[in-house]
């Protein structure tokens, strides 16, 4: 007799017994799991934030979190999305807050519900920085340093549409920098999409795919619009391509801005308020704007403070009332340095 | 790009032999969702595939062909289902649940369930009439008869179960959409491989695919032997 025949014997002797315990762990397991995932849901020191995927995957949310975390003890979970997802987020009440850059979005956030009541309340412009234009290296439509946005934007238009020798990607996917496109676009008075061009290409990717996609442009002619953050990330691999416009003194068409906004507790009242003023007031505190300036990454600055002195540096049209108010939730912050 | 496919392999070696919290994170949230899912859809869809097998019903083809098609569902249009009930717009919004483990493992077992139900219900099909009859003729209940076709397609209902995992793990769409890729929390395999190649760091995109596709290996070489030892 072998000395697995007891264990055998015990096994079809309970086979019931046997699945049924089978069934209690496997219930039990996935209970425990939905009770904790319930109750991180209902813990106001858990928030959510939706953001932009430049913010996120420049890394700055992975430097500035852990140091709010320790001051405040208040948990952060990031969703990289779009801007246009993380307003629909913000507006459904999926998340407490968002971090996002598209003012004219942001705006219509909060100001308008379709009801009586903002779905956003208090947006703070925090910080910002500057968008790209990239191409080849050949620069078929000829973009010099020092154009101004319009001689750029006309150049490119006139490339695409009598010069046939230059192509344009676009994400065309509701991100921020698809909306800071076509406001550029808006600039000169001419719409790509109506304009029946085939060489303005909406390609409906991210970031990082439509530089990958404008790099292997079969001619050497694409074009692109890039916040600054993505490209030094990329830059050392796409060696063809080159920045050929940016940002000029006195103009700030292609500078960036990002504003933080919390879901308004009124509208959606399960969503983290108190916490979420918290976390608004570290970003907007002397400690957490000199966070922002200290982040760098590839040995360079991508954001740059700005929250009141925004109406300086990009005639961001927020008021004293509205800087005030973020004043009373700074005091937690105050004698910290970097 | 062939720099970054050894840079990547390095990396890989790297990550893993100096246990890297954050891969063994990544390692450790993926096995529970999807482990948990599948187990739990096995649990579901085998009674539910080997009933459908065993009996004669009217409206079985019907039911054969819609199980045949929720086996090729979409994953990211079961994403998008399981988001909108979660929501907090949705009817389940209260419990909020979005962007948690619970979701993924919700969305992945509407996934695994008609892989299974489809598989178990083809093992048992195949098995040979002649022992249905054999057993039945030794004086077998319709319990023990049922518990007996299992035994002997267990083979392929393990199989079912291989696929539906191998699924569950590799799929991306729906745990982004669901679980929303947040770092410690629901960061997979998969949704972490979309992040790193959107940030550029293809060094670490391609580690994770090696150990993702090598722990697969690992988990199929052990259950083909233990599939080989049962028979």
């Amino acid at each position: 007799m072998s000395s697995k025949r007891p264990i055998k014997q015990l096994l079809s002797d309970h086979k019931t017994a046997i699945f049924v315990i089978l069934i209690l762990i496997a219930g039990g397991s996935v209970g425990t799991y939905f009770v904790i995932d319930y109750m991180n849901a209902q813990d106001p020191d858990i928030i959510t934030l939706a953001t932009t995927t430049s913010t996120y995957d420049s890394g700055l949310l992975d430097y500035l979190i852990p140091k709010f975390t320790q001051e405040t003890g208040i948990k952060i979970r990031v969703l990289s999305v779009g801007t246009g997802q993380a307003i629909a987020y913000g507006k459904s009440g999926d998340v407490d807050v968002i971090l996002v850059h598209s003012r004219s979005r942001e705006d219509a956030f909060v100001n308008y519900s379709g009801g009586q009541v903002p779905y956003g309340v208090h947006r703070a412009c925090v910080m910002y920085n500057g968008f790209l234009i990239i191409g080849h290296l050949s620069n078929p439509a000829n973009l010099l340093p020092g154009d101004n946005i319009t001689t750029v934007m006309t150049k490119l238009k006139l490339g695409m549409t009598i010069g046939h020798n230059t192509t344009f990607y676009s994400r065309g996917d509701g991100s921020g920098t698809h909306s800071k496109e076509l406001s550029l676009w808006d600039q000169i008075g001419w719409d790509p999409i109506t304009a029946g061009t085939n060489y303005y290409k909406d390609v409906g990717a991210g970031m990082g795919d439509t530089l990958l996609i404008t790099y292997n442009d079969a001619n050497d002619r694409g074009y692109t619009l890039v916040d600054r953050g993505t490209w030094l990330s990329f830059n050392d691999s796409y060696t063809t391509l080159s920045i050929l416009a940016e940002s000029v003194v006195g103009e700030d068409y292609l500078l960036n801005p990002y504003g933080v906004i919390p879901v308004n507790p009124v509208f959606h009242p399960h969503v983290k308020y108190v916490a979420v003023c918290r976390f608004v007031g570290f970003l907007t505190s002397p400690y957490g704007q000199d966070l922002i300036n200290a982040y760098k990454k590839y040995n360079a600055v991508l954001f740059r403070s700005c929250f009141g002195t925004c109406n300086e540096t990009h005639s961001c049209p927020t008021t004293d009332t509205e800087i005030s108010l973020w004043a009373p939730f700074h005091s937690e912050y105050v004698g910290l340095s970097i | 790009m062939a720099n970054e496919i050894i840079e990547g392999i390095l990396e890989a070696l790297r990550l893993m032999f100096t246990f890297d919290p954050e891969l063994w994170g990544i390692i450790e949230v993926s096995f529970r969702v999807s482990l948990t899912s599948t187990f739990l859809a096995a649990l579901l869809a085998l009674p539910i595939g080997s009933y459908i097998g065993l009996r004669e019903f009217r409206g079985k083809k019907t039911l054969t062909n819609l199980i045949n098609t929720f086996m090729g569902f979409p994953p990211v249009v079961m994403g998008l289902i399981i988001f909108l009930l979660l929501s907090n717009t949705g009817p389940f919004g209260s419990l909020g649940l979005l962007y948690s483990a619970s979701a993924m493992i919700v969305a992945q077992f509407f996934l695994a369930v008609p892989i299974i139900t489809g598989t178990a219900k083809a093992a048992i099909e195949s098995v040979d009439p002649m022992l249905k009859e054999t057993i039945l003729s030794l004086g077998a209940n319709e319990r023990q008869l049922w518990w007996e076709l299992i035994k002997d397609s267990k083979k392929s209902i393990i199989a079912g179960f291989l696929v539906a995992f191998g699924q569950a793990i590799s799929e991306v769409g729906a745990v982004m959409i669901v679980g929303g890729n947040i770092r410690w929390v629901t960061r997979t395999f998969t949704t972490s491989i979309v992040l790193q190649t959107r940030m550029g760091e293809f060094g670490m995109a391609i580690a994770l695919g090696i150990i993702l596709i090598s722990i697969a290996f690992i988990v199929n070489y052990g259950l083909t032997r233990i599939q080989s030892r049962g028979s």
